[in-house]
């Protein structure tokens, strides 16, 4: 699943089973290829990783929540803790792998 | 409609063309000393240098007079010229000028030539106050290396350039042993200043070698006795930059060793200094090597730390720096103060030096002078000075036992750059060369990014180069922009030859990072013009340059033709904050600008080049081969 959620519905999907969170916003060149990545991402995962698309700008107090300082930010959550982070522009395999590595 | 498209010669190769021209030139006639070849600005570089060639009767021995203005100006050398083909290099020509030469031989026979040079421009900046004696300075220049815009360039003792480069050189500048200077190639491989590697250049202004490393170069190298080079680099694809060096070897340029500081320093927000961020946590400006105790001493600028490694094994050895807010197991590698004298740590230090007696010297910049964010000063009440700390390994000790600068305030307050000399005990080089001022207030941010302040005049730029010995000024030279180093030395060394031939590009650029997802996109047919694109291609690359809007989505795409694959490249749109921005002569005044290069390493074939940029990929008539 990859989907833009808004700060009510991350609350309710983050907390069951891999979820990676992706802070964003539409100004920034870097989220908008990262968006791209993701959707492959997503093939690779199927239905065993949730996609969340946060909008930073719209998000505030969710941004302050987690300590996102710029985006994108990459947040890996498992049962609704933090497992991993990758702050900038990532390669598929880099995603991947800290995925597989929390599975 | 398209881009604007050019095949860009290495200075190496325009050189070399160059070369064969003046020699095919030289060859058509023969010259004696009463008809000599003079041949102005010989390399394209270096407008204040000749060279004059002739044929002897017997095998000869030179001298050669360039007039002063005045007596006290006159620069005399003996170049190495027992033959009777007589090529010999001129230095210390004045801008703008009918320059007087005297060539007398050892077999009797002299001449005396006119060489008129042409002016300067601007960027020759002249100083505004020059204090010392001929006595003194003797024939030395004082060699600037420029972080604002400026040239290269050397002054004498009266504050007179006598020689100037007009290459983008940038930050340290050192003579090797076989006379040539080292200094930071002109060609960047990342923004907003990190290049390609070291040049190896004769004062002639002849680029021996370049010497290229994978991540590129920053701030300083380091001559090793065998001649082995240590450069300053990173490594790119991890996302931080300056926190590497490498050891080059002379003769292929290939990394022999290196040295990475994650290994032994915890990463940001540790130890922060008031510049500090993610992206460039450690900022390494400077690297000595101390042959007495095999070990390597770099500067930390953005954890306010200089820091001692061993050569061999990479180990922490010791921190020199403000221990406070560092975790407790860190805490056993720095020194604690004694002594009843004046003691201060440094923050964002440069040019960290061992002393033959083991003392530590730097430039203490002093830039917010506290560990603590409460307690940073301002820049009207700071201070930046020479200083030099005893150490004591054994009980980890450490006393301050000179400093020259702080008794100046804020006038000699440099928040960037900068460096010191060691010339011998109590004589010493202090160059405070990052002075601002912003509508007649201190900066306490690096000027050399202000680009439109300094254009308009609401940002003044300055440098202050003094000399003391025994506690005394003996020189003291101010110029009109910031320069990164400022180092004395003779335009002529005789271990410096003019050689000609083709000089070598050695080492490696590396591999450009592949983006591995391409964006998707519809074609769009010709790239507008609004976007004023250029592609350059140079022998090892290409250097994709063009206008856009912050956060626009740019790939640059490589499409293999005969059998070449598809090869993409994201071109980032939105630009880093430098908090150090060390040296702002890359800097295009367009903020919108973005500079691209591919390295040719890896990518053997032909392409053609297209660009997208969001949705829309555009095609821009160029085909490039490696």
């Amino acid at each position: 699943m990859l989907k833009e959620v808004n700060s009510a519905e991350f609350k309710e999907l983050a907390g069951k089973g891999l979820v990676l969170a992706d802070f964003f916003s539409t100004t920034c060149g870097p989220c908008k290829m990262l968006s791209f990545v993701l959707k492959d991402v997503e093939k690779e995962f199927g239905d065993d990783l949730a996609i969340l698309k946060v909008d930073f700008d719209q998000n505030k107090e969710l941004t302050a929540e987690y300590g996102v300082s710029g985006y994108p930010t990459l947040i890996l959550l498992k049962d609704g803790a933090e497992v991993g982070r990758l702050q900038g522009l990532q390669q598929k395999p880099v995603i991947v792998k800290l995925v597989q590595d929390n599975k | 409609m398209g881009v604007l498209f050019k095949e860009v010669e290495h200075i190496i190769d325009r050189q070399y063309q160059a070369e064969q021209e003046f020699l095919a030139e030289y060859a058509k006639e023969k010259h004696t000393i009463a008809n000599p070849y003079v041949k102005l600005n010989p390399y394209l570089i270096a407008p204040l240098t000749a060279l004059v060639m002739f044929e002897n009767e017997k095998p000869a021995f030179a001298k050669v007079t360039v007039k002063g203005k005045e007596k006290a100006g006159d620069m005399m050398y003996r170049p190495v010229s027992d033959s009777e083909h007589m090529v010999l290099p001129i230095y210390g020509l004045y801008e703008n000028y009918e320059n007087t030469v005297i060539i007398e031989l050892s077999t009797g026979e002299t001449a005396t030539l006119k060489i008129k040079t042409e002016p300067a421009g601007e960027k020759l900046k002249k100083p505004t106050s020059m204090e010392t004696t001929s006595e003194y300075f003797q024939d030395f220049v004082m060699m600037v290396s420029p972080t604002s815009p400026a040239y290269t360039a050397a002054y004498d003792y009266a504050g007179d350039a006598r020689w100037y480069n007009t290459l983008n050189l940038a930050f340290d500048i050192k003579r090797a042993r076989n006379g040539r200077l080292l200094m930071g190639t002109d060609r960047l491989v990342a923004p907003p200043y990190h290049t390609s590697g070291i040049y190896e250049m004769g004062m002639i202004g002849k680029v021996y070698r370049e010497y290229r490393v994978p991540g590129g170069y920053h701030h300083d190298e380091w001559e090793m006795e065998n001649g082995d080079i240590l450069i300053l680099t990173q490594y790119l694809p991890r996302g931080t930059v300056e926190d590497a060096c490498v050891l080059v070897d002379r003769k292929t340029g290939k990394i022999l060793k290196e040295w990475d500081h994650q290994d032994v320093l915890p990463v940001y927000p540790v130890g922060g200094s008031g510049s500090q961020d993610s992206h460039d946590w450690f900022h390494n400006n400077a690297v000595w090597y101390d042959k007495k105790t095999n070990s390597l001493t770099f500067s930390g600028r953005h954890q306010d730390i200089i820091i001692n490694r061993d050569f061999e094994t990479g180990k922490l050895n010791w921190i020199i720096g403000d221990p406070t807010g560092w975790p407790e197991d860190m805490q056993k590698y720095f020194f604690k103060p004694v002594g009843d004298g004046d003691f201060d740590w440094q923050y964002e230090q440069h040019a960290c030096m061992i002393l033959p007696n083991g003392d530590v010297m730097c430039f203490d910049n002093g830039h917010w002078r506290s560990k603590i964010k409460e307690q940073y000063l301002e820049a009207k009440d700071n201070f930046s000075r020479g200083v030099i700390y005893r150490i004591n390994t054994d009980d980890m000790t450490i006393e301050q036992v000179w400093q020259y600068g702080k008794e100046r305030g804020a006038e000699f307050f440099s928040t960037y750059i900068c460096n010191c000399e060691y010339y011998g005990e109590g004589h010493y080089l202090v160059h405070s060369g990052g002075i601002g001022k912003k509508d007649g207030e201190y900066l306490n941010v690096p000027g050399a990014s202000m680009s439109e302040g300094i254009e308009n005049g609401s940002v003044q730029l300055s440098s202050i180069t003094v000399e003391v010995k025994d506690d005394v000024v003996m020189y003291e030279m101010h110029l009109p922009a910031n320069y990164y180093r400022a180092e004395k030395l003779h335009l002529y060394d005789e271990a410096d030859e003019v050689t000609f031939g083709c000089g070598e590009r050695l080492g490696s650029l590396g591999v450009t990072e592949e983006f591995l997802t391409e964006a998707p996109a519809e074609e769009a047919g010709m790239i507008p013009d609004d976007y004023h694109a250029k592609i350059a291609k140079e022998a090892d690359r290409l250097v994709f340059k063009a206008s856009f809007e912050k956060g626009t989505l740019v790939m640059l795409n490589l499409e293999g033709i005969n059998g070449a694959p598809n090869r993409h490249y994201f071109v980032p749109t939105t630009k880093r904050p430098f908090l150090a921005m060390c040296v702002g002569t890359f800097l295009d005044h367009d903020p919108r600008a973005v500079e691209f290069p591919v390295s040719g390493e890896g990518i053997q074939g032909t392409y053609k080049i297209t660009v997208t940029i969001d949705d829309k990929k555009y095609e821009t008539g160029v085909e490039v081969t490696f």
